[in-house]
């Protein structure tokens, strides 16, 4: 019984009472003007949605950002290339990992580093594990979102294990700020290794036990069939990439196109729906899961291949020497000294992007040659997925809001910087 | 196995559709360490050149919009369109210079309306203003703010306290003040 | 034994008043129900704590409701910026009595690595807060710890005196009394940090018997 009634995209315009629509029907009632305000359970982050309501009905909904801008892109001109990096951890604050690498590959093009063979497979290892965690969290708050409170704790008990994995590694659980400009701060060993691969031996059965939860559940099938459904035409006319994109249909995967830290070298398979709508962007996520498990298991088997290889390249411009140099050798110490206090990347710009869990990461660093960024701008993908909301909300369900805005999987660190 | 940082874009750089679909523009390419083929336009061309670019090179896809302050030089602005063609896996930059006291654009959400949101953030962060674009109020900061941050004469730490936040806070202490004299909190 | 009103009552109220206020704050304290106030990161780890491993619910911290006015605990978690700090302000302000505050993380105890034009440097510059617990993001155990140390303030004070009136015992209301809800503006957090006073009534018990 609902009618859906064409779209229109009109940002800025009167509200649909005062713009005389309802005038020749007297017992229609007035619109509901309603803000799903900043603070909500469901928004996902402090997303401020104004909208108002035809009876059950969206119209006219206006997504308010801004309100975890932190001034990220400002406080990298004033800090310093290096010392940007824990700034990025905050960006998608649930893959801090993967946005760590996206920004260091960028310095590294802007620098003309090479990153060692050894360092490439942990941060693909470390890359794919972030991706596994943000798509548990997708599950999990888009499931309690839409009651299936169970999903909550059962993917937060898989990223407690990956938190206890990363907690023994890096020595932070989240944040870890783990990349440095050449590489990853320090080796795997083999400790870290295995309870790697014991995680993820046993995370393809967990994977399918959500899945026994949901894909053939009555009711997640019918909240998300048919809700949310972006067009291929939408998808590339609204810059949205990542599984928004694939779920239509388009199969692009940057890690596939334009691969990096050497994902040509990885045998996986990229995920595509079929009529983009949210139950397809979820079964791509899923399958992405398992994807992930696949290529970081491969990560493992060659990290097994290269131990004692270097993980961080060796250019005393912009990388610091090892501590025992440090403190023996004059040069190294000069060395130590000039990176910290006064790093330097050539003049120019470069973007650089990667295939994060919520679509293109992409980081555009442009230097004039002085120790102070001339500007570090962040191609936050899910600002494209925020952006979108009004477009697919109008004339649906209220209730159908909370499954799209799980199913778009935005970050509001990222949107926001 | 490879082991070399492979940049964004084709290795071999072919620049041929791109120079096509720009003739008659006078461009200036650029060369840049990440193999982007790089122009850079006159700004009253530039909503040609992103037409052309689409509908003829097939870069039918826009990353980003967005803008460098290279204050105290002249021009300041330089605001940067990053596209993407998906069928030839292809990147392209274009750059073009707005005055410095009136920074007006043409807005490319005739084209893409998922610049939308990029446009307004350029537009909060710098005050270089998109015309054509129905929206173009502050994305980031609130409504009222006064400056554009990421300008290089506005300082890192902000100017507090702002008007806004003055006025805000007045409001409140206000209200603090009269519920610690007299009334229940 | 003592009485309830303040002209013949003994050192802090006497023995019903005491024993009353502490049933009251043993209930208040053990089910503080959270308002999750997830801005960033620090959100992230705190829906980790209401997760299987941290559990929350031990500590009867369980009912984490979303409307603020079903809520007596706000846990600010994450940055706040000017833009949210308006939000944040009317969420507490929406809370009823008595309610507490938890700054969780750095970036809401003071700012943390956000020293920039857009960022509150610290929660306590708009709403009185309780306990601050420092970490980007703190571990999950870090904020149950906090928890805890509100809870044992929580044992300290005196709900009865907002209906009796000041039970002015030796060293008069200072530290102890019934929440303060003025902020801070900056100006330090010592008059909301008490030092634990013990009630003396325990010892003029003890004296009596």
């Amino acid at each position: 019984m609902t009618t859906t009634h064409t779209f229109e995209y009109k940002p800025g315009e009167p509200p649909a009472d005062a713009r005389g629509e309802y005038d020749d029907d007297p017992i229609h009632g007035e619109v509901m003007q309603l803000n799903m305000g900043p603070q909500h359970p469901a928004t996902h982050g402090v997303l401020q949605l104004q909208l108002e309501l035809d009876g059950e009905l969206m119209r006219n909904i206006n997504a308010v950002v801004g309100f975890l801008h932190r001034g990220k892109e400002k406080t990298c001109e004033s800090l310093g290339w290096a010392k940007f990096f824990p700034h990025t951890d905050r960006l998608d604050y649930v893959q801090p990992l993967m946005n760590n690498v996206g920004y260091a590959l960028a310095l590294e093009q802007l620098a003309g580093i090479e990153v060692p063979e050894r360092g490439q497979v942990i941060r693909v290892l470390l890359m794919e594990v972030s991706r596994i965690a943000s798509h548990l969290i997708y599950l999990g708050t888009t499931g309690i979102d839409l009651g299936a409170v169970t999903m909550f704790f059962n993917t937060f008990k898989e990223r407690e294990k990956i938190y206890n994995v990363l907690d023994a590694y890096t020595g932070h659980r989240m944040n870890n700020t783990y990349v440095r400009i050449g590489g990853v701060y320090s080796d795997v060993d083999t400790s870290v290794e295995g309870m790697l691969r014991e995680f993820l031996q046993q995370f393809e059965a967990q994977v399918d036990e959500f899945e026994s939860l949901l894909t053939s559940n009555r009711i997640w099938y019918d909240r998300n069939r048919n809700v949310g459904v972006i067009t291929q035409e939408q998808a590339m006319a609204w810059s949205l990439t990542g599984p928004n994109m694939r779920g239509t249909g388009i199969e692009w995967d940057l890690r596939k196109t334009q691969p990096y830290s050497g994902y040509e070298d990885y045998d996986f398979e990229v995920p595509v729906g079929t009529i983009g709508d949210c139950y397809d962007r979820y079964l791509v996520r899923v399958e992405e899961m398992r994807q992930s498990t696949k290529i970081a298991l491969q990560a493992l088997d060659r990290l097994a291949d290269s131990r004692g290889a270097d993980v961080l390249a060796e250019d005393r411009r912009y990388i610091l020497p090892p501590r025992q140099l440090v403190q023996s050798s004059m040069e190294e110490l000069i060395h130590q000294f000039k990176i910290v206090t006064d790093l330097r990347l050539p003049r120019g710009e470069a973007y650089f992007g990667i295939e994060s869990s919520k679509g293109e990461l992409g980081f555009l660093v442009a230097s004039d040659g002085t120790s102070d960024p001339l500007r570090c701008h962040i191609r936050a993908p899910g600002l494209m997925n925020v952006q979108i909301i009004p477009l697919l909300a109008e004339g649906r369900l209220f209730s159908d809001m909370v499954a799209l805005i799980g199913s778009l999987d935005f970050v509001m660190g990222e949107v926001d910087r | 196995m490879s082991s070399t940082v492979t940049p964004a874009g084709t290795p071999a750089v072919d620049t041929e559709a791109i120079a096509a679909a720009l003739e008659g523009i006078t461009t200036k390419w650029i060369t840049t360490p990440d193999g982007i083929p790089t122009v850079e336009l006159p700004v009253e061309r530039v909503h040609e050149a992103l037409t052309r670019l689409k509908t003829n090179a097939e870069f039918e896809f826009c990353t980003l919009v967005t803008a460098i302050d290279h204050f105290p030089a002249s021009p300041r602005f330089q605001v940067i369109w990053q596209l993407l063609s998906l069928a030839r896996n292809q990147r392209v930059r274009v750059y073009a210079r707005p005055s410095d006291d009136d920074a007006v654009v043409a807005t490319c959400t005739d084209l893409w309306p998922g610049a939308a949101f990029s446009e307004r953030e350029c537009f909060d962060m710098f005050g270089i203003r998109f015309a054509g674009h129905v929206n173009l109020r502050r994305l980031l900061m609130p409504d009222g703010y006064d400056h554009h941050p990421l300008r290089k004469d506005f300082p890192h730490q902000g100017i507090q306290p702002d008007r806004l936040y003055r006025e805000w806070d007045a409001e409140r202490r206000g209200q603090w003040e009269s519920e610690k004299d007299g009334g229940s909190q | 034994m003592g009485s309830l009103t303040p002209a013949d009552a003994q050192v802090d109220g006497g023995f019903f008043a005491t024993k009353t206020e502490a049933f009251i704050n043993w209930g208040r304290k053990n089910s503080l129900w959270p308002m999750p106030l997830g801005l960033s990161c620090c959100g992230i780890e705190l829906m980790a704590m209401l997760g299987p491993k941290f559990d929350l619910a031990r500590f009867g911290a369980e009912a984490a409701r979303f409307s603020p006015r079903q809520c007596d605990l706000l846990i600010i978690a994450g940055t706040m910026t000017w833009k949210m700090a308006q939000a944040v302000r009317l969420t507490y302000d929406q809370m009823p009595d008595p309610k507490w505050v938890i700054a969780m993380g750095v970036c809401s105890s003071s700012g943390g690595m956000y020293d920039s034009y857009a960022v509150v440097q610290g929660a306590d510059s708009i709403l009185p807060v309780d306990v601050y617990v420092p970490g980007c993001p703190p571990r999950p155990d870090a904020v149950i710890d906090a928890l805890l140390k509100l809870q044992s303030r929580i044992e300290r004070e005196h709900p009865l005196k907002r209906v009796f009136g000041d039970f002015s015992g030796p060293e008069g209301d200072e530290g102890t009394g019934e929440q303060t809800h003025q902020p801070n503006f900056g100006l330090g957090t010592s008059h909301l940090d008490a030092h634990p006073h013990t009630p003396s009534h325990v010892n003029e018990e003890n004296k009596q018997r």
